[in-house]
């Protein structure tokens, strides 16, 4: 146990130090060493640097740590080792949030309907986090309503439930962005595909407070969410208040998901494979889990963005397309498991 | 005013739409009995079960320890009252020592620890049902035996003074059975918890429980030792089917026999509960 995550601190500190060499820019190992001992001296290196690599290790590890907690708690809460943000409709929910907001704050539309002059201090890049916040919510709720009251709680249902909400949800984000601009394939590949390519640092301050914090309360109800992994009814007979934890946790599952499609567009199946392989290497309660999936999650992300910057010469493959890749692979990996 | 740690029943009523489930039900267990619950499928055990342990609201009709299992807080609730429910689903593979370090978490708050004592606590409950040598097994690997003794386990570390059980002994083999019962009832003896149970075995109940009651049609039939519950015309008239009291080694020991009749109906009408499951 110990040495398992003594190897997984390790892969945390070095991965980031190691991921930060990798990138389209000519930036010797020397001059990147210097950067991160010394400071740059050279201004250019130091805008490559500061300005496009770190931010872009940084913003990265936040993704993958946020989808894998995201992942795990949708699991823990509804004891289905397959749910996973982006099967469940809360990718395509935040991305539906998210381009209302860009139709309605950014495109044509915007200036027409004078919304920017009646709301002159609401920031764009504040207002498409938290309109796609309002999407995941409503898919998360969406999913769960009709697994309650139509399809039933098995695991094939509820899937079905998921990609069904997905698909509609999808669909409406993109007429949406089809209507907000002539040009509109560059944005709906982007919700399609999800990109790190247009990281900035900012985006990692809107991020990581909510990580944190949904992390922290996670942790805080780490002995509940073990006692919801044996049913509503035996959790209710330990004093959980089954009902009130649900919303916060799907709550947590939306604000995760939503502020890194927000910026990232959807990226597949990390809130699969990564909860799974944590289970798996270090355990299976909540508070392990959730641990676990932070340093996992982020570890891979940053790993999985140096492939998409290095794969193909000279261009940059959309991250979306390697997690789900990865990701359906593994999916079926875990079915034919599951089945066996 | 009742003796404390005692739980009353005081007209027990319960209807789901147009089904009267339970009606008028009272009942009054004192601290360190054992408590059988006896009837015909669908006379309201599980219902009435569900209703003792706070499972479903009660309306006031129930207390333990003179206060109603209303007014008690989710968590204060389940600091008295454990309750035993079949497992029947583990989709991750919790091991037993993490099912029965879960009988800590009404007496904990979000940001405290887990302490020696604590640790204490669970080994001690593991050994008191005899499975030191099973702690790291995967929960879901262990026979039903093991199973039901890890879950009573998690209700000593609840340090619950009422214990309520749904068939604790369903699709256990014969051996099990005894070693649950025997293991329930020296629990309630020697540590003063009361333990209430549905049984369908009417040997098992009329053996191991200090008192029985006996509902039929959501009704209570009888209730008091199993001597006075059990008589064969009272068995005769809830179960339909004749049967036969016999008293071994001197009245240590009790024995029904029920004897099927020359004409068994074979299909049976659904009762109200089991339209309701």
């Amino acid at each position: 146990m110990n040495k398992k995550w003594l190897l997984l601190c390790v892969l945390v500190i070095a991965s980031p130090i190691g991921a930060l060499f990798f990138g389209a820019a000519d930036l010797s190992s020397a001059a990147l060493i210097q950067c991160m001992t010394q400071g740059c001296q050279d201004p250019v290196n130091n805008m490559i640097f500061w300005e496009i690599r770190a931010p872009r290790v940084f913003v990265g590890f936040l993704v993958g740590a946020g989808l894998a907690v995201a992942g795990a708690t949708l699991q823990n809460i509804t004891r289905n080792g397959l749910a996973d943000p982006y099967l469940f409709g809360v990718v395509s929910g935040a991305g539906l949030g998210a381009s209302i907001a860009t139709l309605l704050f950014d495109s044509k539309l915007a200036g027409q309907i004078g919304l920017i002059e009646m709301f002159p201090d609401l920031s764009f890049s504040l207002a498409l986090p938290f309109a796609a916040f309002l999407g995941a919510l409503f898919s998360v709720f969406l999913v769960q309503i009709l697994v309650a009251k139509t399809f039933g709680s098995r695991t094939e249902h509820m899937l079905l439930a998921g990609i069904a909400v997905s698909f509609m949800l999808s669909a409406l984000s993109h007429f949406i962005l089809f209507l907000g601009e002539p040009f509109a394939a560059n944005k709906v590949i982007f919700w399609l595909m999800g990109s790190l390519a247009r990281v900035e640092i900012w985006y990692a301050w809107v991020m990581l407070p909510v990580v944190v914090v949904s992390v922290a309360i996670l942790l805080l109800y780490g002995r509940h969410m073990d006692a919801l992994l044996l049913g509503d009814e035996n959790a209710k007979t330990l004093g959980v208040q089954v009902t009130r934890l649900r919303i916060l946790s799907l709550g947590i599952c939306a604000a995760l998901t939503a502020c890194i499609v927000a910026y990232c567009g959807g990226i597949g199946f990390v809130g699969l494979m990564i909860p799974h392989i944590v289970r798996t290497w270090l355990g299976v309660t909540s508070r392990i889990v959730t641990i676990g999936c932070v340093l996992l999650g982020g570890c891979f992300m940053v790993w999985v963005d140096v492939l998409a910057r290095v794969a193909l010469p000279d261009q940059e493959i959309p991250i979306g397309i390697i997690t789900a890749a990865i990701g359906s692979i593994f999916f079926l990996m875990v079915m034919s498991q599951r089945r066996s | 005013m009742s003796s404390p740690r005692s739980l009353i029943a005081t007209n027990v009523n319960l209807k789901i739409g147009q089904h009267q489930i339970l009606s008028d039900v009272c009942l009054n267990v004192s601290a360190g009995k054992v408590m059988g619950v006896l009837g015909p499928n669908g006379a309201g055990k599980t219902s009435l079960l569900k209703m003792l342990s706070g499972q479903r609201d009660s309306h006031h009709s129930v207390s333990w320890n003179n206060k109603t299992l209303s007014d008690y807080d989710p968590m204060s609730l389940a600091q008295q009252i454990a309750v035993v429910n079949q497992l029947n689903e583990s989709v991750f593979a919790l091991n037993l020592y993490q099912i029965v370090r879960m009988g800590l978490l009404p007496h904990k708050s979000l940001l405290s620890r887990q302490t020696s004592d604590d640790d204490k606590s669970i080994s001690d409950a593991i050994s008191r049902v005899g499975l030191d040598d099973k702690v790291q097994q995967n929960f879901s690997s262990l026979s039903g035996g093991e199973q039901q003794r890890g879950l009573i386990a998690r209700a000593l570390v609840q340090k619950a003074a009422l214990i309520v059980l749904d068939e604790p002994v369903n699709h256990l083999d014969i051996y099990y059975q005894h070693q649950v019962l025997k293991l329930l009832r020296s629990l309630a003896h020697k540590l003063n918890i009361t333990v209430v149970m549905s049984l369908h075995d009417l040997n098992l109940a009329a053996n191991y429980c200090d008192h029985l009651c006996l509902l039929d049609k959501g009704q209570m039939v009888a209730q008091g030792s199993p001597e006075q519950v059990l008589t064969s015309q009272r068995l005769e008239q809830v179960f339909k089917i004749p049967c036969q009291i016999r008293h071994d080694n001197n009245n240590a020991a009790f024995r029904v026999d029920f004897y099927p009749p020359d004409e068994v109906e074979t299909v049976l009408a659904p009762t109200a509960e089991d339209t309701l499951k």
